[in-house]
């Protein structure tokens, strides 16, 4: 293992036991709830960045791998109740095969063909949950969380542990296919399809790779939404929030590296989560909105490629 | 890569910083806060206005008089754009950041749900506005819920139509049922179905229809009209009852009982919108400007809210929401008043265990915090002559024909004499 890998791996399970600790110093439940939805953003900007940053195949159906992962876990709970950590593993299955499925579907298609079969798919899933009356269907159903969780004096601390945890494997995950030769096959194929393939890019087993680690990835951050928000309906889990935002996310931050959506998901769900509280939520759209169109105008390639520009214009400048 | 991690950890503190400085700094003690969510943006964001203006007059009308045991009432609240992942956040942040002294609900069941276990864990009194149904799984004792449908809600809400229906002679025997495929319709015709085997009605007709993105009911009703029903119960949202008013007249549908669980025909623009084509609908309601329904309180009450409304674009004459969301403030102060005490459990138990006279009438609670007997009116729309809000504002229009208490007229029977 590398240098490099060891440190990051290092830095990873640090950051894992922090979000631990924090749960045992901090008490305020806000400020948990709001990091969850924080994390929960990076690891869905993440997700969405292994296939629509570095393979650029760009997919408006987050929401539907999203809800999937957690309908997953809301048919679990209504069955046998499984530990969550249960619930992530099945979670991240179905969305990671649902991901292989329509990857290998729709593959075939490109740029903005590939985007719409996605937002179809979101919107056929959406339509079989909401007809599938075992978990709630279209008027929804709650979910008593558990009491209590060991190690944890609440479960809204030990919902942040696991979603901080989730977070920091996503991006290990995206930062391993980076710097691995599957990252540079995959952008390879953002680049030249054509011509990564005549160079012997094996593109459709990258691309069913991308889909379904991608998918998976989602999956397993829905899984524990039914938990977090205790009434789960096809409305607010196919939103089309998670769509806008895990796009808009590492277009802020940068799409063609691991930290660009980790950047842009926290800066943006941050803003949003003070928006909420502070600001009229008109802004909290605006916020997300204007950030989009001025980054695409101005910095294409987010906050990541604006600062790497500013610092080898300031190198020049000192050479 | 160790420079990029110093990045990050510093974006961290810098984020947290900004948060932190934009977190209000702790009121003064003497107030008496109540924090909730409330949709203010969303598919709810205009009645979750008018909610929210009511429940502004309701805190003027108390401070006026010298506030809640001495003290002064503050709302401290946020827009959870009608998106549940919001709720759980902001009565976080309502009990641990802004401290507040009591919770109240949103507007409608998705949005209460996320906050009654937050309300279970704290062992708060938790009021609730316009929810079915919502602490069914729960069973939280300290929960009230202030939409008067009863303790078994959803049959309840449409026990009315069908009573109304087995009275009448010649006995109807067959009914139609249509819902919308979301939460609410199809609640509401789940209990429709329930109440037409106690009924003993034949049910001819039973679907759903595409909720959001059905425009053109045309080609639905020519199927309803088809299988001849005596009775046609629907379940339905604003656009869509728009859209089944319009083209029951346009194929000229006429059961003899129409209406039920329709959403919408109770707002004043959608009356103004629909004017004549309301006449001889018989639909659920919960508050009309009839005889009957003179609750103490309640016209003073709509003046301010009909003065304040029209500046802010909502709904002019009020009917539906606002009283009630100034009647579960009010009951939650009333309690506070008679118990001389803001201890949760002492209020909780006091709500249980006593009747509350409010603008929207007695009140009295019992299983899962539901009204103890429903009070969910039957009202059938007559003498409807033009599209004006005149028109609406006046008794005679919006007749309360069940439940005998509040009855204010006879109903006419069948629907197409009523037209």
């Amino acid at each position: 293992m590398s240098k490099e890998r060891k440190l990051f791996l290092i830095v990873a399970a640090v950051l894992i036991v922090g979000a631990f600790l924090i749960t045992t110093q901090m008490e305020n439940r806000f400020y948990y709830k709001a990091a969850y939805v924080v994390l929960q953003y990076v690891v869905l900007a993440t997700a969405w960045n292994i296939l629509g940053g570095y393979t650029g195949y760009v997919n408006f159906g987050t929401a539907g791998f999203f809800a999937m992962g957690a309908y997953t876990a809301v048919a679990l709970i209504k069955t046998w109740k499984p530990p969550l950590y249960l619930l992530l593993v099945m979670g991240g299955l179905v969305s990671g095969l649902l991901g292989l499925g329509i990857g290998y579907l729709t593959l075939r298609l490109k740029g903005v063909f590939f985007s719409i079969a996605t937002l179809a798919l979101a919107v056929v899933l959406q339509m079989l949950i909401s007809n599938w009356s075992y978990v709630g269907g279209g008027a929804g159903t709650a979910i008593l969380k558990p009491r209590s969780v060991p190690l944890f004096s609440n479960y809204d601390e030990f919902l942040f542990f696991v979603m901080a945890s989730i977070a920091v494997i996503s991006v290990a995950v995206a930062w391993l296919i980076e710097k691995s030769w599957v990252g540079r096959g995959m952008a390879a194929i953002r680049d030249n399809e054509e011509a990564a393939e005549c160079m012997g890019v094996p593109i459709l087993k990258l691309k069913l790779f991308a889909t379904t680690v991608s998918g998976a990835l989602m999956g397993i951050a829905g899984a524990p939404f039914s938990y977090f928000v205790v009434y789960i309906e096809p409305t607010s889990a196919f939103h089309l929030d998670y769509a806008v935002n895990s796009l808009a996310m590492p277009m802020i931050g940068g799409t063609t590296t691991w930290l660009g959506p980790l950047v842009g998901a926290v800066l943006v769900g941050t803003a949003q989560q003070i928006a909420t509280v502070t600001l009229s939520s008109e802004m909290n759209l605006l916020i997300v909105g204007s950030l989009l169109v001025g980054f695409v105008v101005f910095a294409p390639d987010g906050l990541v490629g604006l600062f790497g520009k500013i610092r080898a214009r300031l190198a020049g400048r000192e050479a | 890569m160790g420079r990029i991690i110093r990045h990050v950890i510093l974006g961290f503190a810098l984020l947290l910083a900004v948060s932190i400085a934009f977190t209000p700094s702790a009121q003064a003690a003497k107030e008496v806060k109540i924090g909730f969510s409330m949709a203010l943006t969303g598919p709810l964001g205009p009645a979750g206005k008018a909610a929210l203006l009511a429940m502004q007059i309701w805190r003027d009308d108390v401070n006026a008089k010298g506030g809640l045991l001495g003290r002064k009432v503050k709302l401290v609240y946020y827009d959870d754009q009608t998106k549940p992942a919001n709720v759980p956040g902001i009565y976080a942040k309502l009990l641990d950041v802004d401290k507040v002294d009591f919770i109240v609900s949103g507007y409608g069941t998705n949005l209460i749900v996320p906050a009654l276990p937050i309300a279970m864990e704290r062992g708060m009194v938790f009021m609730g506005l316009f929810g079915l149904d919502a602490n069914a799984k729960f069973k939280y004792n300290n929960y009230f819920q202030i939409m008067p449908a009863g303790p078994d809600p959803i049959v309840d809400w449409s026990r009315g139509f069908f009573e109304l229906a087995a009275k009448q002679k010649p006995r109807p025997k067959t009914i139609a049922l249509l819902s919308a495929d979301a939460e609410f319709a199809r609640n509401a015709v789940a209990g429709a179905r329930r109440n037409a085997k106690k009924y003993g009605f034949k049910i001819v007709y039973d679907k759903r229809y595409p909720f959001p993105g059905t425009s053109d009911f045309t080609p639905i009703l020519r199927a309803v009209k088809a299988t001849n029903p005596d009775l046609f119960y629907v379940g339905s949202y604003p656009g869509g009852s728009v859209g089944i008013v319009k083209a029951a007249h346009e194929i000229k549908l006429e059961p003899k009982l129409f209406g039920g669980g329709m959403v919408g025909l109770q707002y004043t623009a959608i009356q103004m919108n629909l004017g004549k084509l309301l006449n001889g609908i018989t639909d659920y309601w919960f508050w009309a400007p009839e005889k009957t329904l003179k609750f103490p309180g309640i016209e003073a009450f709509l003046a301010k809210y009909q003065k304040e409304a029209p500046k802010q674009k909502l709904d002019p004459l009020g009917y539906y929401l606002p009283p009630f969301a100034y009647a579960y403030v009010q009951l939650l102060g009333n309690a506070i008043e008679a118990t001389k005490s803001f201890d949760q459990a002492k209020i909780g138990a006091y709500i249980r265990n006593n009747t509350h006279s409010t603008v929207v009438g007695n009140v009295k609670f019992g299983k899962n915090g539901e009204w103890a007997t429903s009070r969910t009116f039957q009202v059938q729309l007559q003498n409807i002559t033009s599209n004006k809000m005149s028109e609406f504002s006046k008794a005679g229009k919006m007749v309360v024909v069940y439940p005998e208490e509040f009855k204010s007229g006879e109903l006419i029977y069948p629907y197409a004499k009523g037209k």
